[in-house]
């Protein structure tokens, strides 16, 4: 007993001292990047970390919304297909219709935004589990997309849309996606960390009954998550399209299991209250460096999806670990 | 029926730390007969009942059943033994035909590998009829029966188990009055085959009508018995209520005045009826009833959790509508829920947050939090209830259940209410955090704060109150005022 507590005001001391709650995750994020830098120099270069980052930039948006909607205690499996479902309706209005394509965005962000309201509609009224609600609408939206896009993929001609988006290099050596992923990632921060929106996400998704009694519309919070995650898939989608200059209605399958194993990487609590959009981030990063890190080893690529499913256990054997300490 | 009593409960006693559950008790049940228990919540029924059915073993004392030791180690033993406990939340799988649910178990008929559904069935309507005179569908799912039928679908399983004591748990509490009395007629005439029941029940009239003597326990001990032919229900909750206690001298305010709390014909079906009171600043209104009696429901609907389907609500004279607790809080409504762990703190957030939840808006800017506002409000909830934690920023998971309770009414008292709702204010804390607390009220309503205050602990109660509501089926039964609130009158009140 005595030891138990004197552990736990040890553990307290380390978080008080780092001033960071993600710190295990942190340690976990370095240890790797150090392990990989000792088997291939090229791990940690400047150059290779940059790459990472744009790579899992469109991952990373989308996870750490995905972040804010599981501490109010829900999921949403659409993510995915809401990505595919943006990427789709630019592309069809811009390169099929002839719109200009900062409309045909923007036509795309607004669908995303419906679809994202539509899952919020359903569960806020409802209250069907969001996982088997957002499991169907996943299914639907992907049929919309497919629907639009006549199942064929569709390429757009360069424009400075697509430097803005996902080709231009800030100062020659910041790509852009990695801009934009560090912008949604201070601005999922302040609003899960810094506002009182994100201290009711917190109180919804600790304990919604008594979040109802202290005054909070949790049904409103939980629908503003769906909204904001829709918008993140949407943002994702932008990058992506600007980036390769195509869309296909396939894009994007996976996605939702992805972001939720980053979440939960970063130490996200799957019964909601618990988690950090920093958390996610590292957690996103780590995904990210096994797989490059696996690719400079020369690595076969099917082995790769096993150890990224590895690491994903490792973490959650962790977070079990440490919260049974409290 | 037989010379020695079936079961003799020989001078037990009980403790849980430093509580004394139970001090040498003894009583006995005759071969065939009804006892009925009776006493108040923590008397020690419950104790000895877990004693009777294997969950916890005597600390001194023997019990003997049919005249050999009766010590089961567990409740599988004692089941084994004859004795059978119905609880109130009854074990049984929903989706289960009745006859499954009679026959569930190892001695499950077969034929085979597979349940031998038509001789379950056959066998089931059988036992209906002879056990309890009652034709029943057997293919019948659980789900679809009410309370009384599973009742009744769980009596025939454990009969069919040659149960020889059974021991109903408060097993009126979920009927309507029609289901209790067929329950009744169907407990005697299992007393005339030979079962013998011991009764628990809080409802005096129901203990009086169906047992043929009624043991009354009050701080773990046996303090009296009554036989049938001497049945008088206000000698029993005299018995129940014991010594009459101080009382903390709360001076009824001015009855004069615009009410702080005015309530008119409020009512929700199923849970209150026409409900009506007034409370004025400064007064405590003491809410009183057994569990289910509709006290804790009305106190949720003043606050719109859920809301009252008819009636009105005042606050200063001005009618307000409450559809959910935004309004109730924009009113000047508090409530303190009764159930801190499942319904007031956030287990996984700091005391300051947990503080300042339900006025976040007014201390941040423009959405954006201001923690330096937060902890300063925390911190002065803190000096002034004298919460024990280390810091605001600590865990509140981190507190002990007192100070835990004192975080959640300084969620509510942080927003300085004009009416503050409590139920169950000092349930799970220890005495010298129950005594802050109540003194606590006691200062509030000095303030001008009117409160209303729901509990089961009576001696708490009639500390606190300046008029005690006792509640009754939904109904208010009494008023009583703070001098003339007596123990034993409001049991009465609220038992018959």
């Amino acid at each position: 007993m005595d030891t138990a507590i004197a552990a736990r005001r040890r553990l307290g001391a380390l978080q008080r001292i780092f001033g960071l709650r993600d710190f295990g995750v942190l340690v976990a994020a370095v240890l790797i990047a150090v392990f990989f830098s000792a088997l291939t120099p090229v791990f940690l270069t400047s150059y290779n970390l940059f790459n990472i980052l744009r790579q899992t930039a469109e991952l990373g948006i989308i996870a750490m919304a995905m972040t804010i909607l599981i501490v109010g205690g829900e999921f949403d499996l659409s993510v995915g297909a809401i990505y595919a479902v943006t990427g789709v309706v630019a592309g069809v209005l811009a390169s099929r219709v002839g719109v200009d394509i900062w409309l045909a965005a923007a036509a795309g962000i607004l669908s995303a935004l419906a679809l994202g309201a539509l899952n919020a509609v359903l569960i806020a009224s409802t209250r069907i589990n969001s996982f088997i609600a957002t499991l169907a609408t996943m299914m639907v939206y992907r049929g919309i997309a497919m629907v639009l896009s006549q199942g064929q993929p569709i390429s757009f001609r360069l424009d400075f849309f697509m430097d803005l988006f996902g080709r231009a290099e800030l100062f020659g050596v910041l790509p852009v996606p990695v801009v934009w992923f560090a912008a949604w990632g201070v601005f999922a921060y302040v609003l899960l960390h810094r506002t009182t929106f994100g201290v009711r996400v917190f109180a919804t998704g600790d304990n919604r009954e008594a979040a109802e009694l202290a005054g909070i519309k949790t049904a409103r919070v939980k629908s503003i998550a769906f909204l904001i995650t829709a918008l993140a898939s949407g943002l994702a989608a932008l990058i992506s399209l600007s980036f390769l200059k195509t869309v296909t209605p396939t894009q994007g399958t996976g996605l939702e299991l992805e972001a939720i194993a980053a979440a939960v990487i970063g130490g996200t609590a799957m019964s909601g209250g618990v988690g950090s959009i920093l958390g996610t981030f590292l957690g996103t990063f780590i995904m990210a460096e096994v797989r490059t890190g696996l690719v400079l080893l020369g690595t076969d690529a099917y082995v790769q999806d096993a150890f990224v499913g590895l690491v994903i256990a490792l973490a959650v054997i962790v977070n079990v670990k440490l919260s049974a300490r409290k | 029926m037989d010379e020695t009593p079936f079961l003799r409960v020989d001078a037990v006693s009980k403790r849980f730390g430093a509580t004394r559950a139970l001090e040498a008790v003894s009583l006995a049940v005759d071969r065939g007969a009804i006892l009925g228990l009776a006493g108040e919540n923590g008397a020690g029924k419950s104790t000895l009942i877990k004693i009777l059915c294997g969950v916890h073993r005597p600390d001194a004392g023997t019990v003997f059943l049919a005249g050999k030791p009766h010590r089961p180690r567990d409740p599988a033993e004692a089941e084994a033994a004859g004795v059978s406990v119905f609880h109130q939340e009854i074990p049984i799988c929903p989706d289960l035909s009745i006859a499954a649910n009679v026959f569930l178990g190892p001695a499950m008929p077969r034929r085979g590998i597979a349940p031998d559904w038509k001789a379950m069935e056959r066998r089931c309507v059988e036992l209906y009829a002879t056990l309890l005179g009652e034709d029943i569908d057997p293919r019948r799912l659980i789900r679809t029966c009410t309370a009384a039928e599973k009742q009744l679908a769980l009596l025939v399983r454990v009969l069919s188990r040659n149960a020889r004591l059974i021991i109903l748990d408060e097993p009126t509490t979920a009927l309507t009055p029609p289901e209790v009395e067929r329950l009744f007629v169907i407990i005697r005439r299992l007393r005339g085959q030979g079962i013998t029941f011991m009764f628990v029940s809080h409802m005096l009239e129901e203990l009086t009508q169906l047992c043929d003597a009624i043991a009354v326990f009050r701080d773990g001990r046996n303090v009296g018995r009554l036989e049938r032919d001497g049945f008088d229900v206000a000698r029993v909750s005299e018995l129940i209520a014991g010594r009459t206690l101080r009382r903390l001298g709360v001076q009824s305010p001015a009855r004069q005045g615009t009410p702080r709390l005015e309530v008119k014909a409020l009512s929700r079906p199923g849970a209150f009826e026409d409900i009506s009171f007034r409370v004025q600043p400064g007064e405590i209104l003491g809410l009183a009833g057994l569990q289910g009696s509709g006290r804790a429901a009305l106190v949720k609907s003043l606050f719109g959790a859920p809301p009252a389907a008819r009636g009105e609500i005042r606050v200063d004279g001005t009618a307000v509508a409450i559809g959910r607790p935004q309004d109730a809080i924009r009113a000047g409504i508090a409530l303190v829920p009764e159930d801190r762990k499942t319904l007031g703190l956030f287990d996984d957030m700091d005391v300051k947050t947990n503080i300042c939840m339900a006025g976040l808006s007014g201390w941040s800017r423009s959405g954006f939090l201001r923690l330096g506002n937060l902890r300063r409000v925390a911190g002065r909830m803190r000096d002034d209830l004298s919460i024990k934690t280390a810091s605001v920023d600590a865990p509140v998971r981190s507190l002990s259940g007192g100070n835990q309770q004192k975080v959640l009414i300084s969620r509510w008292l942080a927003l300085r209410p004009r009416v503050l709702l409590l139920l169950e204010p000092t349930r799970g804390v220890d005495v010298g955090a129950k005594q802050e607390i109540v003194e606590l009220v006691l200062g509030l309503a000095r303030e001008g704060c009117a409160c209303v205050v729901s509990s089961s602990e009576l001696e708490e109660l009639l500390q606190l109150s300046t008029r005690v509501l006792i509640m009754n089926r939904g109904r208010v039964a009494r008023e009583l005022d703070g001098a003339a609130a007596t123990k034993d009158a409001v049991i009465l009140a609220a038992t018959t």
